[in-house]
């Protein structure tokens, strides 16, 4: 099948990339659940501070539709629920027993998913507390129970700084694999497989569930990419996506019937020790990374060093959260810093003796110059993998102009991150087309998704 | 530097909020960023930025105008010795130019910053570093006998109409070095124009011995008859085709030496600062021009229409305005396809004001000016034509 070239994106090299094996984890003490690392979820609590718990049953409900459950990837006792402002919930803490109880649910053979009507094999799903692994294109919203998308995209493997990839997440899991696939399958109907054409192991022994092969630097394996470069028609535009390795997730809760608690994890950049580990759901980075690094010195990431949210003030692994990077805080001014000759800062512009180096960077979380109106020097419109013009954008955006800002291709934007990193005048590109397309989502479809 | 640092740190709450100085203080942060480059930790989305930052993206460009402005300096003072019937030695001729050139140039920054630290301390706004760059381009496009209060009235046009009433860095509509000097060249004709300004006499009688041309070579071009090659008439008068490309004859301080803006273009566009496409398709476009013209050139009186488009390149402002004003982001389309456009007519516009207009020997400033005008719609244009092909999301 042809190969999708994306040409725009950056790939940048980066120190800290996990050695290519599968460590455990030790068992941690708790586990958390963090509502405000789901998007637009509005959480309604169902059990309260002391309360018994087992794994998969419920924790919060979706207050926009109160049949989106989310569950517990421990059993054992609510010990904390930490509140942010405003009473917001921003985490709910789960001591574990030594002997911890688990749910359990309905078991699906292969020819149970074959005959299942579509309308139940949802709702099993969403019993099981997974239905928040789909996440619809463009808001990337969790989908309606309702609703049947256009396509489903899977993606294998991902380019940003760090993801476990295939080779490291399916070990002992391929069955789960075949069987997950024929589930999404049977909610699809269409489903595209998405790695990148350089994947060795993917090559090797997943060759026959991709669909589609993409080339090219980081964002090129996200699914909006992918969209971008294939869509024909407008209704294309609502497909669904989950990852690859939480195709497995949804396979141990329906064959197995009973809620995943572990998953491969990439600790990576500066940690004293990367690694990819097999760790609980939920786990706090406290136990992921050890010795734990001083929160003065670094930062600890829960996601990837482009998209992940750091600093919300709790120190878990995230519904999504597949990676956990570690990038030293700034440390203050350097002398006559503009002018050094910079063999070790990576830049996309050719202005550093960077440009001639081969070898990893170790980089920092520092912003590297100060805000700065925007020049149209053009670096974002060069880089965005989806060509929305990130810099007319976001004029059209600050101009409110929502017309103008659609039509660049607004709601296209993969949120990578990859124009803000490029910007000379360090402006926060991609999160003010963030806040758009949240503005906009909640003007027109109420921040809730449709049924249809 | 652990010394330079306190310093800072004792002053600092001198400019902060309360302070005594509390409204320089974007005065304060431009040095302290000069020295101490600033830090920040970012917010999320993303994480991780890029090392190049805008004041490095500017020094690049001072970096790449150093060439011009040295040689500038240089040439200004050999033109000066010559005319006086003086020998052509280096130093001294380097001398006699810094006397020259350098107050030109400490007039334009210390009028040029002065209003920008104004318009920062009011609009509470740090300084950009754009205007380090525009504050070496405009004494480079001037003429070495300009009085040092014209320049500062021109660069204060150009600092003030040109940039800051638009907004400031990153919203003006023209090239706010160019501004100025247009400014200069309708207010003060005089002092811009003709053969006398173009270089430094010495003496009371203020003229240049024999054997010496003061007009530039525009100037004795456009002084070519009907019949009369443009190019001999340069080569009599001593502006052979490599003499022009060096750049040793009379003319603007910084703009005679299109080797020297060839180089600077090169530095440019090599590090990804200055976009190639709109010098090269100024190139283009003024040798397209050029070769049209050749094709009516025996059916004309004008005796520009049969000169070599190479020499285009080589003469006047052509080639510094290419590889240094008209490369200015702010002013010039953003798309890359609009680039080639816009440059490509800057290429056009300068021949054609050059070769049909007699009013102006030099068509570089305002073909750019001119374009700059036209750069949004240029950018609305090719934009439209872009979106058509892309699936709706809406």
């Amino acid at each position: 099948m042809p190969t999708i070239s994306v040409r725009k994106g950056f790939q940048l090299r980066l120190k800290g990339r996990p050695p290519q094996r599968l460590n455990k984890a030790p068992p941690p003490a708790e586990v958390a659940v963090l509502p405000e690392r789901l998007p637009f979820v509005k959480p309604k609590l169902v059990v309260k501070q002391g309360d018994a718990v087992r794994i998969g049953s419920v924790v919060f409900e979706d207050k926009r539709n109160r049949s989106l459950k989310f569950a517990s990837p421990g059993g054992g006792r609510v010990k904390q629920i930490v509140y942010g402002p405003r009473r917001s919930v921003k985490a709910v803490v789960i001591a574990l027993d030594a002997d911890e109880k688990a749910e359990s649910f309905h078991r699906f053979t292969p020819a149970e998913i074959d005959a299942v009507d579509r309308p139940d094999l949802v709702r099993a799903i969403v019993d099981g507390g997974l239905w928040g692994l789909f996440r619809e294109l463009p808001f990337r919203d969790i989908p309606h129970m309702d609703a049947v998308p256009p396509a489903i995209i899977v993606h294998l493997d991902g380019k940003e700084p760090f993801q476990p990839p295939p080779s490291m997440y399916l070990e002992g899991r391929r069955h789960w694999f075949d069987y997950g696939l024929k589930v999404l399958k049977r909610l699809g109907p269409v489903v595209h497989v998405s790695a990148a054409a350089d994947n060795d192991f993917v090559r090797r022994e997943m060759k026959q569930y991709v669909t589609h092969w993409v080339e090219g630097p980081y964002p090129s394996q996200d699914p909006g990419v992918l969209l971008f470069h294939i869509r024909r028609a407008v209704h294309e535009n609502h497909s669904w996506y989950i990852r690859g390795q939480d195709v497995l997730l949804l396979a141990e809760l329906l064959k197995e019937g009973r809620y995943p608690t572990e998953t491969v994890v990439a600790l990576g950049g500066g940690m004293p020790a990367p690694v990819l580990i097999q760790s609980r759901l939920g786990a706090p980075f406290s136990g992921l990374v050890d010795p734990p690094p001083d929160p003065t010195q670094v930062r600890l990431i829960g996601g990837g060093a482009f998209r992940g949210i750091a600093d919300d003030g709790v120190p878990y692994l995230g519904f999504y959260d597949r990676s956990v990077v570690a990038l030293p805080l700034p440390r203050g001014g350097e002398l006559f810093g503009f002018a050094r000759a910079g063999a070790d800062k990576p830049s996309m512009s050719g202005a550093f003796l960077s440009r001639w180096r081969s070898t990893p960077f170790a980089v920092d979380c520092d912003r590297h110059g100060d805000l700065r109106s925007c020049v149209n020097c053009g670096y974002c419109s060069r880089v965005c993998p989806v060509d929305i013009l990130p810099q007319f954008t976001y004029k059209s955006v600050l101009a409110q102009e929502v017309e103008e800002a659609l039509a660049h291709g607004l709601l296209d934007c993969v949120e990578c991150g990859v124009c803000t990193f490029v910007c000379p005048s360090k402006i926060d590109l991609c999160l003010a087309l963030k806040k758009a397309k949240t503005a906009y989502y909640k003007e027109v479809y109420d921040l809730k998704p449709r049924p249809a | 530097m652990k010394r330079l640092k306190a310093l800072f740190d004792r002053q600092r709450p001198h400019f902060a909020a309360g302070g005594r100085f509390e409204k320089l203080h974007p005065l304060f942060q431009a040095m302290e960023d000069f020295f101490f480059f600033p830090s920040a930790p970012t917010r999320a989305d993303s994480h991780i930025r890029d090392s190049l930052d805008l004041k490095r993206f500017m020094s690049f460009v001072i970096f790449a105008l150093l060439p011009p402005v040295l040689f500038g300096i240089y040439n200004t003072g050999l033109q000066a010795r010559l005319s006086a019937g003086l020998d052509a030695s280096f130093w001294p001729a380097v001398v006699r130019g810094m006397g020259i050139v350098m107050p030109l140039v400490i007039v334009s920054y210390a009028v040029g910053l002065s209003w920008e630290i104004l318009f920062a301390a009011v609009r509470r706004h740090p300084i950009s570093e754009g205007f380090l760059v525009t504050g070496l381009l405009f004494p480079m496009t001037l003429p070495p006998t300009i009085p040092l209060w014209q320049a500062a009235v021109g660069i204060s046009f150009g600092v003030v109409i040109g940039k800051e009433i638009f907004g400031g860095t990153g919203r003006n509509l023209l090239n706010p070095a160019l501004t100025g000097r247009a400014f200069l060249f309708f207010a003060y004709p005089a002092n811009m124009s003709g053969d006398a300004v173009w270089t430094v006499m010495q003496g009371a009688g203020q003229t240049a011995v024999d054997g010496f041309t003061a007009a530039t070579p525009l100037v004795v071009a456009g002084g070519a008859g009907p019949g009369e090659g443009v190019a001999a008439v340069l080569q009599t008068a001593g502006y052979s085709f490599g003499r022009l490309s060096v750049g040793t004859y009379p003319g603007s301080i910084g703009a005679t030496s299109a080797l020297l803006c060839l180089l600077g273009a090169l530095i440019l566009t090599g590090v990804g600062i200055a976009s190639y496409r709109i010098i090269a398709g100024g190139i283009l476009g003024a040798l397209a021009t050029g070769f049209l013209l050749n094709l009516f050139a025996g059916q004309s009186v004008n005796a520009w229409l049969g000169l070599n488009p190479f020499y285009h390149l080589v003469m006047g402002g052509f080639a510094f305005g290419m590889a240094y004003m008209a490369t200015d982001p702010v002013s010039a389309p953003g798309m890359d396809a609009g680039r080639w456009i816009y440059g490509f007519l800057i290429g056009v516009l300068t021949v054609l004001i050059r070769v049909f207009n007699p009013a102006y020997p030099e068509g570089i400033m305002l073909a750019i000016l001119f374009m700059n005008l036209f750069s949004p719609l240029i950018d609305v244009i090719t934009i439209r034509l872009r979106l058509k092909k892309r699936v709706p999301n809406v």
